[in-house]
């Protein structure tokens, strides 16, 4: 057993000097064999190499711990002639961070939001005036597997949102149902043209809930707390719907009249 | 509120629609962060601290520029554990203990304290909170369609 890690350990560190200094080399003979013109060369010396290497850390890391080896993506990359190659994978490949935190490219992030049933738009401006009077018109509006009925100026409490940060412009596309006084529009489920916009105003923790399990006379007990992670959401805006037009109009036409009839008189 | 007519002078300069009703309403952010001021409160001699004092060289110019609205000043206290103490617009304020916290954990809590309103943290009797609930008038049993 002592011999069986005493020659475990030689290998590995003959391993990790080896390749660090295997690794410029290879590095190098590709331009090398590039301006030179000897591409037998490159293929006489890798295939002695790779396989070297392939052999020493297929004996070594039998860790339990979840670390990021070249051993698992060198197994993986058998196929591979160029080990540059195989390094890039390698850090593509490895989730970073110190918690696991998956990182998500944009595209993940659009389709992933819009499944759940919305879309980032952007920042908050300070020249935007999103924020109107009341217009009575409501929408019902799906998040998540949860359903709203929502109108102009409304806050909700949604679950947290993933990819949004306080004062992000959204637009919430999986609307169900637009209502106004005079018009109901009802989808089948989902209405196509319509769309809702909101603004994010906090992302926060809800109160405290304490889970309390008890079995009687078997000694058994457990409390455990949980506070939920919610998204408020502030509607703005409703598209898709004919809104009922408000009656201020009539009285400025009516001044307007009585001006014209004063300047025509004295002329 | 005796500080309401001046906040609304200064943002209805700023250009946001902003109506003094809404701003009696706690519940309303309307483009307006409401947490003023961040102290972070350390020491240099504990290791309870440790986590905070990297943040403080590390992270926290970096929050500094992505929240130029928000005043952050630091407060060296001997002998204690450090913590972060957000106060909020409406005169909230929130302390979260933050000893033996790395740094990344640090920046996650003062992000947190900076998403939140400055409401008191109570269960939540409505997940929809709204003005004017009928727009089509609300059902009786006297209804017919």
């Amino acid at each position: 057993m002592a011999h069986r890690r005493v020659f475990q350990t030689l290998i590995r560190q003959y391993s990790s000097s080896s390749f660090k200094t295997l690794n410029p080399l290879l590095q190098s003979l590709p331009r090398i064999t590039q301006t030179q013109h000897f591409p037998q060369k490159l293929n006489l010396i890798s295939p002695n190499l790779t396989p070297i290497q392939n052999t020493h850390f297929s004996i070594t890391r039998h860790f339990s711990s979840n670390r990021s080896d070249d051993s698992d993506d060198d197994d993986d990359d058998d196929d591979d002639d160029d080990d540059d190659e195989g390094e890039s994978l390698d850090e593509d490949d490895v989730v970073s961070g110190f918690s696991g935190k998956k990182e998500y490219t944009a595209e993940e992030k659009e389709s992933e939001a819009n499944a759940i049933g919305y879309k980032v738009v952007g920042p908050l401006e300070r020249s935007d005036r999103v924020f109107k009077d009341y217009e009575p018109v409501f929408a019902v509006i799906q998040i998540g597997s949860h359903q709203f009925k929502v109108s102009n100026g409304d806050c909700i409490y949604a679950e947290k949102l993933k990819f949004c940060e306080v004062h992000d412009k959204i637009i919430l596309n999986k609307v169900l149902m637009l209502g106004s006084p005079t018009q109901t529009l009802i989808g089948r489920p989902m209405l196509p043209d319509a769309t809702v916009h909101a603004v994010i105003e906090e992302h926060a923790l809800d109160a405290k809930v304490i889970i309390f399990k008890k079995k009687r006379r078997k000694n058994y007990r457990r409390t455990k707390g949980h506070r939920q992670e919610l998204t408020k959401i502030r509607i703005t805006d409703i598209q898709g719907i004919e809104k009922p037009v408000t009656q201020v109009v009539p009285e400025k036409i009516k001044k307007t009249v009585k001006k014209v009839e004063k300047v025509a008189v004295p002329a | 509120m005796f500080d309401t007519p001046l906040t609304d002078l200064l943002l209805a300069y700023a250009g946001f629609e902003y109506s003094i009703f809404d701003y009696c309403d706690t519940m309303s952010q309307r483009g307006v962060w409401q947490l003023k001021k961040l102290v972070v409160s350390y020491c240099n001699w504990g290791g309870s601290s440790r986590g905070v004092r990297e943040f403080m060289e590390s992270k926290l110019p970096a929050f500094k520029e992505s929240n130029p609205q928000l005043e952050v000043e630091t407060k060296h206290i001997g002998g204690q554990h450090p913590h972060l103490e957000g106060i909020y617009r409406n005169k909230n304020e929130r302390t979260v203990c933050v000893r033996n916290m790395t740094p990344e954990e640090v920046l996650e809590c003062a992000t947190k304290l900076r998403n939140s309103l400055g409401r008191k943290v109570v269960k939540l009797k409505t997940r929809h909170v709204t003005k004017h609930p009928s727009v089509q008038g609300t059902w009786t049993t006297a209804l017919k369609l």
